[in-house]
């Protein structure tokens, strides 16, 4: 059902003429994707600074809230550059991206690492700075700190992985991976 | 000198054989260079900043510098090594691409820079070095290493 609806928006969007202008313009697409790629240095640069913070591996001199208040402004920054360039790249292959395998694992990494960050924040405000010099952060704000680095090593790795097409709908791919990439008319075969 | 050598040996290296056999294995470290390339930039833009009076106003400069350089060094050898082994797949592809060699151009400006003047430089009190030569100083490094990842971003497009 979901997965009718996905394919339907994606083919809606697939048939935009900007899309197609995007996905076949010479130079446009490339610098999307490089925007996107060199905007890690932004988001993920900001990010890994205060949780190697947290787990006492950089700026160990700085209070932990402070950096992580210094720092969030440029990284949402970063976030931001990067959920608007990702969904333009997305709107140019709408219909390969909605089925494929790699950018769903990426959607609930991303799910995953945004409701540990709102757990992280929630903790980081509560302990309202009783934790601040210490040169390591408390184990729950480590845990929190760990968790966030594994996440977005997975976000970057499936990412990445979009553009290889080991596991397109139009390969001859098992019925579990055919289900797991969502794609449609794949799966009516076996019905 | 010719270096066509060095890339007919990494073409036939182990490395080599790894990295086309296994797709799964260079994306992993092609994942390792992505994380380095964050690391590494990070980094860069955090102490450039500083320097440039545009974050972390309120933490000495020398602190911001101090903290960056450990994890810039951890970096730049995690995607060297990570970019050592990407090349083996393609090494000779590689040779014969313009944006390859700008990429390694200005990545060898960036360790000249970075250990020959930067660091050194850094090391004097900031507060008896010139707001100019700081700010030189950052603007010179922030354009060296954007020149690196973007280059590199352009070889797969080239």
């Amino acid at each position: 059902m979901l997965n009718e609806w996905l394919l339907a928006l994606a083919r809606w969007l697939d048939t935009h003429e900007w899309s197609t202008a995007l996905h076949e313009s010479l130079y446009m697409y490339a610098w999307i994707e490089t925007t996107h790629v060199l905007t890690l240095m932004v988001f993920l640069g900001m990010l890994f600074m205060i949780d190697l913070r947290m787990l006492g591996l950089a700026f160990t001199e700085v209070p932990a809230s402070k950096l992580a208040d210094r720092l969030d402004r440029p990284m949402m920054l970063g976030f931001a550059v990067m959920v608007i360039t990702g969904f333009l790249l997305y709107y140019a292959i709408p219909e390969r991206t909605t089925q494929s395998i790699w950018f769903r694992i990426k959607v609930v990494l991303m799910i995953a690492a945004g409701i540990n960050a709102f757990l992280f924040r929630a903790k980081m405000l509560a302990a309202d700075g009783s934790w601040d010099e210490d040169r390591r952060a408390p184990k729950r704000m480590r845990v929190g700190a760990g968790l966030s680095l594994l996440l977005w090593a997975g976000v970057v790795v499936t990412g990445r992985s979009i553009a290889y097409d080991w596991f397109d709908c139009n390969k001859d791919l098992s019925y579990l991976m055919y289900w797991a990439a969502g794609c449609v008319d794949e799966l009516a075969r076996f019905e | 000198m010719d270096v066509y050598f060095f890339f007919e040996w990494l073409d036939n290296s182990f490395l080599a054989t790894m990295s086309k056999a296994y797709g799964g294995v260079f994306a992993v470290v092609q994942m390792f260079h992505l994380l380095s390339l964050a690391l590494l930039g990070g980094t860069v833009l955090l102490a450039d900043l500083r320097l440039l009076g545009v974050m972390l106003r309120d933490v000495p400069s020398r602190v911001v510098v101090a903290s960056t350089q450990r994890w810039f060094d951890v970096a730049l050898i995690g995607s060297l090594l990570s970019g050592i082994f990407m090349s083996s797949a393609v090494a000779l592809k590689l040779y014969y691409n313009e944006m390859f060699w700008a990429k390694m151009a200005s990545f060898a400006i960036g360790l000249v820079f970075v250990y020959g003047i930067r660091r050194p430089l850094l090391a004097f009190d900031h507060a008896t070095l010139s707001p100019w030569v700081l700010r030189l100083v950052a603007v010179t490094s922030l354009v060296i290493w954007f020149t690196v990842a973007a280059s590199g971003r352009w070889i797969g497009f080239s």
